[in-house]
């Protein structure tokens, strides 16, 4: 019954934050310099040839008339169809106002499926090695707080989250795809396509993780109830792994999901930079080109996908900890 | 030279091409075994019917797929000279006839053969008013085309009025498509897929990239090169990361510092050339001030053009003129507005604004992201006319943004000033002077001129080559240089990149290669 409830709640929640992101997306998309009918018709085409296909495409209603058509199509799962994007999903410009050849446009929802699966794989990638390393250094210095573990996690932790990821990008391309030869490095040929990119996000990721980790644990490791372990004979290994981890897991899931979730945003540099066909190029490319209906249809999904694993993680922690209510 | 001993030029160079069809083949070219990857700056339009965009890129791709009557290498020593292909001879019958006798044995990739009626056809179907490209002299109207048999063409301009000759230059510049394929009209299949008669076909696009495999019945023989994979990939460093590793062949488009970085690597090879290109300042002369041509001078006197090529470096080539040293008819301009501050306060004083006192705010609008450097030297610019008392805002945009502020519009079109390059892979002078400078067009200056219209009308209408490009360096360009509806601010170099082992491959200055040798 619990679970109903909370889910019914917060998915109410989450339906009213993403019709607002949607808005807020939509007013801005109309309001920044760029007229999407200018890029679509060419710029030779007259003023008015533009304020015609603008009119006959519903662009100079009122932002609100225009967002309540967008939503109608939207609640029935139409997210309409790319302005520029041939069916074949290709990059394109260069369009000419009297140009009536063109081909059919591509679905949005076709596009982002297309997209999507990449880009998951690549913060799932991301975030197993954030964990893996975060773990490692993060658990061994919340044991020890002031010890030498401690100091290299913080020292760690400084440099990661000094580096832009533009920069790393490149440079790790540099040093592995270039030099040494051991990772593909740009575009998609199959999962080895993933690893180099995922190693960037990680290093963005780690430095929160590891603070966090090595924090949780740290205050852990000075509640009574460890102290008692010890007393009661309890080894350390299983007062670590079955009881201190265990507490310290409730903070680390609240901030893998906003991490996740955070990714969705970070891919975007990376994917940029390197080419990885994922979401991020394609929200690059779409803002670029003034594709309002497909920068819509991102900004609605990936809002979604935030909503849901927020949802996800409130649930996974009160299993975790049936103290908590949310 | 006269006509008759051009047109002998001419015919005797169509004898040794056909001796050796592969003169722009380098012999160190092979690549055999694997597809060669190139990596593209720039996106296709997504419609592949050749008459419906003027993106370089897709161009690029023609250049692989389609076949051309000749081809014209465009080079400094020699920025007239024709190669054939699929014609053997084109000869001019008189002002207004121009006889093309077609090569035997050439089959477009889906088989049809290849006949006078696909010239006929492509000419007929480009040249109409409706087809978006607009690179023919003038409307289907003003053409009659013939074909007295499978291997001749004649066309003839009486109609139109200008002169046959015109189309010389324009054969290496027009793809010829099948007859069968223009049959189905715009909408039919040639916004599709491409199908020409080149050493590659296209095979299909694959996301952001165009796969295309060599072709087995291509009239030199197969090519070495199995396929070509043409990707878009936005970023240069992107490319140039992607170039290193291995994973690309070739990449365009290298920033100055790139070219450093990759020139003691003795993996890769890098080509530079003049280009096409110009890149320009233009004027928007329909509106004040710089409907002024003493305004428009003044700007230019202003402007020390050896400092944006200094801060260019090897992507930049100075040049004088409208058009690039590899087109038709370039010299170095006499008159052409040199750096001359004194002469920049003269023409203020005389245009009723002296130091600039009393002009209104003015904007120079340029982009980043695309061609080189056009940031650092449009502040530059920016400098040296407030220097002398412009008082101009330099506008900075994404592509996209300035993209749609580049045109002229009625009223003179956003912004006093624009930066933009104007590439045409062909040495024909009128599609840069013509486009630009005639008032039937308009496109970024929106020059309305009645004296420049008749020295263009009369350059165009000029009977032979010879007396045309007379008219062009006597008459027409240094009327341009005096009336200054833009300031050309350098040739654009095109540089390349690839791997060792393709050093060699032609590049030609409007960026497309040849990479059709054969196994």
């Amino acid at each position: 019954m619990f679970v109903l409830s909370f889910l019914a709640r917060r998915l109410a929640q989450g339906a009213v934050i993403i019709s607002l992101v949607s808005l807020l997306i939509f007013t801005l998309l109309r309001v920044v310099p760029g007229d999407p009918v200018r890029l679509m018709v060419g710029g030779m085409a007259p003023d008015s040839l533009v304020e015609k296909i603008a009119a006959e495409m519903g662009l100079r209603d009122p932002i609100l008339v225009q967002f309540g058509r967008y939503a109608g199509h939207v609640v029935r799962g139409d997210l309409g169809h790319s302005f520029v994007r041939p069916a074949n999903g290709a990059a394109t410009g260069g369009a000419n106002f009297d140009d009536t050849t063109r081909g059919e446009r591509a679905a949005v929802a076709d596009l982002i499926r297309d997209a999507l699966p990449m880009t998951l794989q690549l913060a799932a990638l991301a975030l197993v090695f954030a964990l893996a390393f975060s773990a490692l250094v993060g658990i061994a210095a919340g044991l020890r707080p002031g010890g030498a573990a401690d100091k290299i996690a913080f020292a760690v932790s400084s440099i990661f989250i000094s580096l832009p990821n533009f920069w790393l990008a490149i440079v790790l391309a540099l040093l592995f795809s270039v030099k040494l030869g051991w990772l593909p490095a740009i575009g998609y040929g199959g999962f080895s396509y993933t690893i180099l990119p995922a190693l960037v996000l990680a290093v963005e990721l780690s430095p929160v993780l590891i603070r966090t980790l090595s924090g949780a644990v740290a205050a852990q490791m000075s509640e009574s109830y460890v102290t008692v372990g010890r007393i009661r004979g309890l080894s350390e290994t299983r007062i670590v792994v079955a009881h201190v981890l265990r507490n310290a897991a409730v903070p680390m899931l609240n901030l893998l999901g906003v991490q996740f979730s955070g990714l969705l945003g970070g891919v975007i540099i990376v994917e940029y930079i390197l080419d990885y066909p994922g979401l991020g190029l394609l929200t690059i490319n779409a803002v670029l080109q003034r594709d309002f209906p497909l920068i819509q249809g991102i900004a609605i999904v990936t809002s979604a996908i935030f909503v849901v694993i927020n949802i996800v993680v409130d649930l996974a922690a009160t299993i975790i900890d049936p103290r908590l209510e949310y | 030279m006269d006509r008759r001993h051009f047109l002998q030029g001419l015919g005797a160079f169509a004898a040794w091409a056909q001796i050796n069809p592969d003169v722009l083949v380098s012999p160190a070219f092979a690549q055999a075994g694997k597809p060669m990857v190139f990596l593209s700056a720039e996106n296709i339009t997504g419609n592949w019917d050749p008459t419906a965009h003027t993106t370089l890129s897709q161009k690029n791709i023609e250049g692989f797929v389609m076949g051309f009557l000749t081809r014209t290498p465009m080079r400094l020593d020699d920025p007239g000279q024709v190669v054939y292909e699929l014609a053997t001879e084109i000869t001019l019958l008189d002002p207004h006839r121009l006889k093309i006798t077609l090569r035997d044995g050439v089959t477009f990739h889906d088989g049809k053969p290849f006949k006078a009626e696909d010239v006929k056809a492509t000419f007929e179907y480009g040249a109409r008013s409706d087809r978006p490209a607009q690179w023919y002299p003038g409307p289907t109207e003003t053409l009659t085309v013939t074909t007295p048999d499978d291997r001749t063409v004649i066309v003839d301009t009486s109609k139109g009025g200008y002169p046959a000759h015109l189309f010389i230059f324009l054969a290496s510049f027009l793809p010829i498509m099948s007859a069968k394929d223009i049959a189905e009209g715009p909408g039919g299949v040639l916004t599709r897929r491409l199908n020409g008669t080149g050493p590659f076909r296209f095979a299909e696009q694959r996301g952001n990239t165009a796969v295309l495999k060599a072709n087995d019945t291509y009239f030199k023989g197969k090519p070495a090169i199995p396929g070509i994979d043409f990707t878009f990939t936005a970023d240069s460093t992107t490319r140039m990361l992607s170039l290193m590793n291995g994973q690309a062949s070739i990449v365009e488009r290298l920033e100055p510092e790139q070219v450093e970085t990759v020139q003691g690597n003795p993996k890769i090879a890098i080509s530079r050339i003049v280009s096409v290109e110009n890149k320009y300042l233009w004027f928007r002369c329909s509106k004040p001030p710089f409907n002024d041509v003493r305004m428009r001078l003044a700007a230019c006197h202003a402007i020390d053009r050896s400092v944006i090529l200094d801060v260019l470096g090897s992507a930049g080539h100075a040049s004088a003129n409208f058009v690039s040293p590899v087109k038709f008819g370039y010299i170095d301009l006499p008159n052409y507005p040199a750096y001359d501050p004194a002469k920049t306060q003269d023409l203020l004083a005389q245009a009723g604004f002296p130091k600039g006192k009393g002009l209104p705010p003015l904007e120079y609008i340029t982009s980043v992201g695309f061609y080189p450097k056009t940031k650092e030297y449009g502040e530059i610019i920016t400098a040296m006319l407030n220097e002398q008392g412009f008082p101009v805002s330099l506008t900075v945009l994404e592509p996209a943004a300035w993209n749609e502020r580049l045109y002229h519009r009625p009223g003179g079109g956003p912004g006093h000033m624009i930066d933009c390059g104007w590439s045409t892979g062909s040495p024909e002078p009128d599609l840069v002077l013509r486009t630009h400078f005639h008032s039937s067009s308009h496109r970024i200056t929106g020059l309305e001129d009645a004296e420049v219209d008749a020295s263009l009308d009369g350059e165009r209408n000029a009977p032979t080559l010879e007396q045309r490009k007379t008219i062009l360096q006597t008459q027409t360009m240094p009327l341009l240089a005096a009336k200054a509806p833009a300031l050309s601010l350098f040739t654009s170099a095109m540089i390349h990149a690839m791997q060792a082992e393709l050093r060699g491959l032609y590049i030609y200055p409007d960026g497309s290669i040849d990479a059709s040798r054969g196994a």
